[in-house]
């Protein structure tokens, strides 16, 4: 019996893309060569920039998309070979979701899906109720889902999949356009679900650095199709720790550019944010000491320090030190292609 | 609170599989149906008393042509089939397409329930309105316009009718398998289909006036025989009105029945499988 | 300003309901619907005709058959085109709500975007007279068609339809979408009361007031009239009115119809706004 709940082997996903004309035909590279796995009883992440290939990697997990290439199981099942035997045990919440029925209230809606996996119906209207209670949402049960916020229709998604009692469990940027209290929420029952059943597993896709590195027992860094880096988040800033990291704000750069700072031989690497006032600077250097001759080089350029924090590395350093530039940037710059 | 008292994370005593999920999954996609049409009553107006009125216009058509009565009864009887018709390809097959724009066909995808039973709830669900269609032109239809039911076998009646709603909702089932894989096209392909299968299905003529050929290609389609079937067993008539005699009709649509229910089962595999393959269950472009 | 923002909401809307009915195929299988589905309806209609009357295609009841039905493809299309941009910008596409706080005009925009199912169902009407004059002896002589006559009336009847498209749009906003187009089902009733197949006469008593009510049966009867001249004057029913006096009647009818629209829709939108139904969606 495997102990694995997800297990990848050169995944691999091209898209065929098609232009306006219909011999302009591309394709995609949406994931390849991704090799992951994922533990029984895990809260795996799976960080990266909008369009590295995080959806992708779900549908095909998920039974909703076969790979080009390679292999995926999921609780022992191929996804691609065995869905019929993948999906009585999964379940998948995407963020801004609008499923459901609008004239059908949020209880009748939750207890429609519970039924599509053979819950008795009895069963699933306790834990209907329990879980609205738990999300702050059990003064809407009776609500159609057409009058709900956003925020709202969201919480109503989070309770349908874990309603199902899946034993993996698929979270696509699940608190978009929750606030503060219920994500905190969310993020508290995620825990008590899985601590309460060993055996069962989340794969939670976020763009919240902080999320991620708040409850993920494990993350994979993915970019451009690819998986960067795997490991425990410690183990992930560890990697950096080596390096001496300062956030430094400054007045206007004057022509100071990033090109120029990575020249000098004690500074690993630099992200640069241009901002009203001037700029936002994230440096890692080889040494607490290079800071010096950092600061001669602003006083070169007139440029003039208005913050300087030393501060332990992030999982978005991580993603500066494998990709080369923040998150947003790759997004900017993903965008612009 | 230890696992098995905290309501949120108690294990479910069981989940259901095979047969009872089959028809868990029936009841909870019919529920929607059923209750939306509940909620909000301008159905009735639109799908149920405008269509009367639509009827009424064929039969005046064969008044202003001096027809034989007998076409005022083929006319109310194709109005009302009309409805069952209308029932498989709007409210079940291209319903697909609005649960794929709406995210609700990747979540039926990846449940373990059946599409098959997804799309009988569709149709149970919607049963009630069709219904109440059918026979809200029936009786409209015979209490104005006088027209005489004369009933040779019951038996006979209930076969045909039956078969024919197998065969009917089997096809339309394979007809989904089109919408689930080209969604916008294969909505416009339906529309485009209406014309054309309530001409050769004879929905207000006898098909035997067509061409044999394009007769018996009709008869493909398990609301030609199943209607013409239905006008010999329903109306006396000075003149042969069938294409073929009814219990060949019978047995071409329990054949049909069969066929369908078996390709549709198969089609919906497969073209799920093709779906999946090209990632057209969750793209939106089409 | 104001017409430039009608104009703009127009256009707009055309150029997006052109885009939107087109590009679900190639080119081919595009024709193809165009011809088949007007076309198979006609079919319907040949086919009783020719079934009762032995093929009887020289009487004048074929061709006031024949136009009133090529014609009346314009009625569920127009009425369509307009009521059905509501459930696609609203359920489908999801831009309704964009759309009502953009500067625009709304009620011009859903009559730009009936403006497609306008083109389409003009081609339909067109292919349907096209096959009547050459297949089944439908006897249109261009020389002793009444051009003005026939222009104007076309052109007040498509405006006509597509206000009282307009009025359904009203009802679409605060219905939820069922199983059928409200356009074709509307359409399809104001079939028996319009003469489109069949005169006004063959209509018990009781239930022809509401067909001299309808504007359409005045439509119809002037295009067959532009069209056919004295075989459209072969039926009692309208027989004793001049041109002039059933477009005068039309027009007036038309004003009506198109004033009472207006307002319906104005006040479904109202009941739309106060009850959030903009942006919900009613899907079951």
């Amino acid at each position: 019996m495997t102990t694995l709940a997800i297990e990848t082997k050169d995944l691999g996903r091209i898209y065929k893309l098609r232009g306006s004309k219909k011999e302009t035909r591309k394709e995609l590279v949406a994931l390849q060569d991704v090799n992951l796995t994922v533990n029984k009883g895990e809260l795996f992440g799976l960080l990266g920039p909008n369009g590295a290939g995080k959806t992708t990697l779900i549908k095909i997990l998920t039974t909703l998309l076969s790979p080009t290439s390679g292999w995926a199981k999921v609780a022992g099942a191929d996804v691609q070979r065995e869905p019929e035997l993948v999906r009585p045990k999964i379940n998948m919440v995407s963020g801004g979701e609008s499923s459901g029925y609008g004239l059908l209230t949020v209880r009748e809606n939750l207890w429609m899906f519970s039924q599509f996996y053979g819950v008795p119906s009895k069963e699933a209207n306790e834990r209907i109720e329990a879980l609205l209670e738990m999300i702050g949402m059990k003064d809407r049960m009776h609500t159609k889902s057409s009058d709900l916020s956003t925020g709202l229709r969201q919480k109503m998604n989070i309770v349908r999949g874990f309603l199902t009692e899946p034993e993996v469990l698929f979270l696509d940027e699940p608190t978009l356009g929750l606030d503060v209290g219920a994500m905190r929420d969310v993020r508290k029952f995620v825990l008590e679900w899985l601590r309460a059943n060993k055996e069962r597993t989340l794969l939670l896709t976020t763009h919240y650095m902080m999320e991620a590195d708040e409850l993920c027992d494990r993350v994979a860094i993915i970019n451009k199709g690819r998986v960067l880096a795997c490991d425990t988040p410690t183990a992930l800033k560890q990697r950096l720790q080596k390096d001496a990291i300062f956030e430094i704000q400054t007045s206007p750069l004057n022509g100071l550019s990033q090109q120029m700072l990575v020249d000098q031989p004690e500074v690993t690497k630099a992200a640069i944010v241009e901002t009203e006032t001037g700029a936002k600077l994230n440096l890692s250097l080889v040494e607490e000491a290079a800071l010096a001759r950092v600061i001669n080089l602003f006083t070169q350029k007139d440029v003039k320090v208005l913050n300087l924090t030393k501060r332990e590395p992030t999982l978005e350093d991580v993603f500066i030190d494998l990709v080369g530039r923040s998150m947003a940037e790759e997004e900017d710059s993903g965008q612009s292609e | 609170m230890d696992n098995l008292n905290n309501p949120l994370t108690r294990p479910y005593s069981r989940k259901d599989t095979g047969v009872w999920l089959f028809l868990k999954t029936i009841v909870a996609r019919a529920y929607p149906r059923i209750v939306g049409q509940q909620r909000e009553l301008s159905w009735v107006f639109f799908e149920i008393l405008l269509p009367m009125l639509a009827v009424c216009a064929y039969v005046f058509v064969y008044r202003a042509l001096n027809a034989p009565e007998e076409y005022v009864g083929f006319v109310v009887m194709g109005g009302a089939m009309t409805a069952f018709w209308l029932n498989v390809l709007w409210s079940m097959s291209s319903q697909l397409y609005w649960e794929k724009q709406q995210g609700n066909l990747s979540l039926y995808i990846m449940a373990p329930n059946s599409m098959m039973a997804i799309l009988l709830g569709m149709a149970v669900g919607g049963m009630f309105a069709t219904v109440l269609r059918a026979v809200a032109v029936t009786l409209f239809g015979t209490f104005a316009f006088s027209v005489k039911f004369e009933v040779v076998s019951y038996l006979q009646l209930f076969a045909v009718f039956t078969l024919t709603m197998i065969a009917l909702y089997g096809m339309g089932m394979m007809m989904a398998s089109a919408f689930l894989l080209f969604g916008r096209e294969a909505w416009h392909i339906a529309n485009l289909a209406q014309e054309p299968i309530f001409l050769a299905s004879g929905f207000y003529f006898p098909i035997k006036f067509l061409p044999f050929w394009a007769a018996a290609g009709a008869s493909l389609l398990p609301l030609t025989l199943g209607m013409d079937a239905m006008r010999q067993l329903v109306f006396s008539s000075e003149f042969p009105i069938g294409f073929l005699d009814v219990a060949t009709e019978i047995w071409i649509l329990a054949g049909l029945s069969v066929l369908f229910l078996v390709a549709s089962k198969y089609l919906l595999a497969y073209v799920e499988k093709l779906a999946v393959r090209e990632g057209r269950i969750t793209e939106s472009r089409r | 300003m104001q017409t430039s923002t009608s104009w703009r909401s127009f256009r707009m809307a055309a150029w997006l309901g052109w885009v939107i009915e087109s590009n679900w195929t190639d080119p081919f299988l595009f024709a193809v619907y165009s011809i088949v589905k007007p076309l198979s309806g006609a079919a319907i209609l040949v086919i009783m005709y020719g079934v009762i009357t032995q093929g009887a295609y020289d009487s004048a009841l074929f061709p006031y058959i024949y136009l009133g039905n090529a014609f009346y493809i314009y009625v569920g299309a127009v009425m369509t085109g307009v009521s059905w941009a509501v459930v696609d910008d609203r359920e489908l596409y999801k831009t309704l709500k964009y759309m009502y706080i953009a500067p625009i005009n709304i009620p011009i925009y859903l009559l730009g975007r009936g403006g497609a199912r306008f083109i389409v169902g003009s081609i339909a009407v067109l292919i349907t007279i096209l096959t009547g004059v050459f297949f089944l002896n439908v006897n249109i002589n261009l020389a002793e068609v009444n051009w003005g006559l026939f222009i104007v009336s076309l052109t007040l009847g498509i405006v006509m339809l597509a206000l009282i498209g307009l009025m359904l749009a009203g009802f679409t906003l605060i219905t939820a979408r069922h199983e059928g187009f409200i356009g074709e089902a509307v359409a399809a009733a104001l079939y028996i009361f319009s003469g489109a197949v069949f005169p006004l006469d063959v209509l018990p008593e009781w239930l022809r007031p509401i067909g001299y009510f309808m504007p359409t049966t005045y439509w119809l009867e002037l295009l067959r009239r532009s069209l056919v001249g004295d075989v459209a004057q072969a039926f009692p029913t309208l027989s004793q009115f001049s041109n002039v006096e059933i477009l005068g009647v039309m027009i007036g009818l038309s004003l009506l119809f198109s004033a009472a629209s207006v307002w319906i829709f104005k006040v479904c939108d109202h009941i739309a706004r106060e009850n959030g139904m903009i942006d919900r969606t009613t899907n079951y």
